[in-house]
């Protein structure tokens, strides 16, 4: 083997390693190889945490870009994010800082926004809102101690003798004590009752026991139920009743509602009595017809009057009708 | 007393060697063939073996972590461990443990039989400075190779480990997952620290091997214990260099 072979050699065991560098530096520096292409935005936030540059930035999980630069700005701390240019970001997106698990590293979570939004250009400023990291969540876990271990202390002390007054426990001790004739006395009864609806007597016994009377206590609840609805339905009848006669329809509701009506009641009602008045006085011609019975006895004798002619009519034929009417009646 | 004489005096002759290559430097643009043998040598010849010893490396990295990792639920960080153990430090030690054995010796055996055999004093007979033909092309063309196999090293042995965690039933991860784990956690001024870091022992390797050949006395006998030394010196000079060399580069 030549040394010109050895020399192509070594040339392309050079090139390779450059290429191998080459590479290398643009697998592992892919986070500034982006913020070359992509477009940048402005994410403002009160504390950037460990976000450093080269983290990513993803959209619903999604990596669409990296932090490109993170730089103090006034009373706040800004990330720039350079965002793929395939990207667009809706106006309504919001950013916040994130990680990925306990051991996993920060980066910058963008929501999807909605889709009608206008979309995010260059340098403009996306919003964004804080998350609590591990250690505000650290920090109120260390209050809920605080107070977990107040109210501990709290319901401690309760149960502990404080300036000669007994204790919680003294006292649920003492009231047993002064009463534990008592407790023994309801203790025994209650244990009676049980035994004695164990045994199935009387009606909570019979009822647990007796399966009859179940099905009976059940047909009467079912019926009183039927009851119930049928009287619902009754009611609702009513109901719908009055709600007609309130709205003035029928003779019932314009006898109560129609005030046209109930003025001319009122005055046939007055003219009934003006009426009523009149024929008990004997004025008027019911009024004396009612009262006097001498119309009665004249018209009975003209009656009979009539009958005496219409039997002579019978008798003397239709030419002597006329003068026998005149005769019996004048 | 006698020892620390002769440690002091090979350090010093070492570095008297430097000098005297570095004075030479002018005459390398006319060395071009020598510099392209020493790099066939140092680098197309070694590449085999380091990818081979990278590898293998990777993958016990990866088993090993992985056995642990996975009582822990973090194997997905699997990734980046390996990334970063091959980096910044096993691909560039390994690679020059590789080099003092394989290329340090033959440099030794080489040139301390070049001075049993007076041919070194043949060269100083005829003007002709050792350090600019003997030297000066070996330690050129370590400085360019050693971060070309450094890298391919790494490259290989992040291969290894991701094969290991893809095939390996207990571990079983994703060569996606692997890589994103590594290049999250593993930054290119990490590669350049461990290209820097092979560079230094690559030289050191190389200067070391030089002088101890050069400065071999006697016989047959001296050769073969003058391989000895330089790949010892080589070793524990990697290794003490590589604790003051990384705590410099973090």
């Amino acid at each position: 083997m030549n040394s010109v072979q050895h020399t192509a050699r070594v040339g392309l065991l050079f090139l390779l390693g450059l290429a191998l560098i080459w590479v290398t530096y643009e697998a592992l520096g892919s986070k500034s190889a982006l913020s070359k292409t992509g477009y940048p935005i402005v994410a403002g936030f009160q504390n950037l945490k460990a976000l450093k540059q080269g983290d990513d930035v993803r959209m619903a999980g999604v990596r669409i870009g990296a932090v490109e630069t993170t730089q103090l700005a006034g009373h706040r701390v800004e990330a720039i994010l350079r965002i793929d240019k395939k990207v667009t970001i809706p106006s309504d997106a919001r950013a916040t800082i994130t990680s990925s698990g306990l051991l996993g590293t920060n980066y910058v979570a963008i929501t999807l926004g909605t889709p009608h939004a206008a979309p995010l250009g260059p340098e403009s400023e996306i919003r964004t809102y804080e998350s609590a990291d591990l250690g505000t969540v650290m920090a109120q876990l260390g209050d809920l101690g605080e107070k977990l271990e107040d109210t501990l202390g709290a319901v401690s002390g309760a149960f502990r003798s404080q300036d000669g007054q007994p204790s919680l426990f003294e006292r649920l001790n003492q009231l047993l004590s002064d009463n534990g004739n008592k407790i023994d006395a309801v203790m025994s009864n209650l244990e009676s009752i049980t035994n004695k609806v164990n045994r199935g007597e009387g009606t909570l016994g019979k009822l647990v026991n007796d399966p009859a009377v179940y099905d009976q206590l059940l047909a009467t609840i079912t019926e009183i139920k039927d009851a119930a609805n049928e009287a619902r339905g009754f009611v609702t009848g009513a109901q719908e009743l009055v709600a007609h006669v309130k709205t003035g329809q029928g003779t019932l509701g314009t006898l109560l509602y129609d005030e046209k009506a109930t003025a001319d009641l009122k005055a046939m009602m007055a003219n009934f009595a003006q009426v009523s008045e009149k024929l008990s006085k004997g004025e008027g011609t019911l009024g004396k017809l009612i009262n006097d019975d001498t119309l009665y006895t004249d018209a009975q004798a003209t009656l009979q009057k009539a009958d005496r002619a219409l039997g002579a009519m019978g008798d003397s034929g239709p030419i002597t009708a006329v003068g026998a009417v005149a005769n019996a009646l004048f | 007393m006698k020892h620390l004489n002769a440690i002091l005096a090979g350090f010093g002759s070492t570095v008297l060697l430097l000098l005297n290559s570095l004075r030479q430097v002018g005459s390398l643009p006319r060395q071009f063939a020598r510099l392209a043998e020493q790099c066939y040598l140092i680098g197309y010849t070694t590449l085999p073996i380091v990818a081979i010893l990278s590898f293998f490396i990777g993958g016990v990295l990866a088993l090993q972590s992985g056995y642990s990792m996975s009582n822990f639920g973090t194997k997905e960080f699997i990734g980046s461990l390996v990334g970063l153990s091959m980096t910044r430090e096993l691909g560039p030690v390994m690679v020059a443990v590789l080099l003092a054995g394989r290329v340090g010796s033959a440099i030794s055996a080489e040139l301390a039989s070049m001075k049993v055999y007076q041919e070194v004093d043949a060269l100083v007979t005829m003007n002709i400075p050792p350090e600019r033909i003997l030297v000066l092309p070996r330690l050129a063309a370590v400085l360019v190779m050693m971060p070309i196999l450094t890298l391919i090293g790494i490259l290989v042995g992040w291969f290894g480990g991701a094969l290991v965690c893809q095939y390996v039933g207990f571990i079983s991860l994703s060569p996606e997952k692997y890589f994103e784990t590594l290049r999250r956690y593993t930054d290119f001024h990490d590669v350049w620290s461990g290209l820097v870091k092979a560079e230094i022992f690559g030289f050191v390797v190389v200067l070391v091997s030089c002088s101890i050949g050069l400065n071999t006395r006697g016989g047959p006998r001296e050769i073969g214990a003058s391989v000895t030394k330089a790949v010892v010196t080589s070793l524990i000079l990697i290794l003490v260099l590589d604790y003051f060399v990384t705590k410099a580069l973090l």
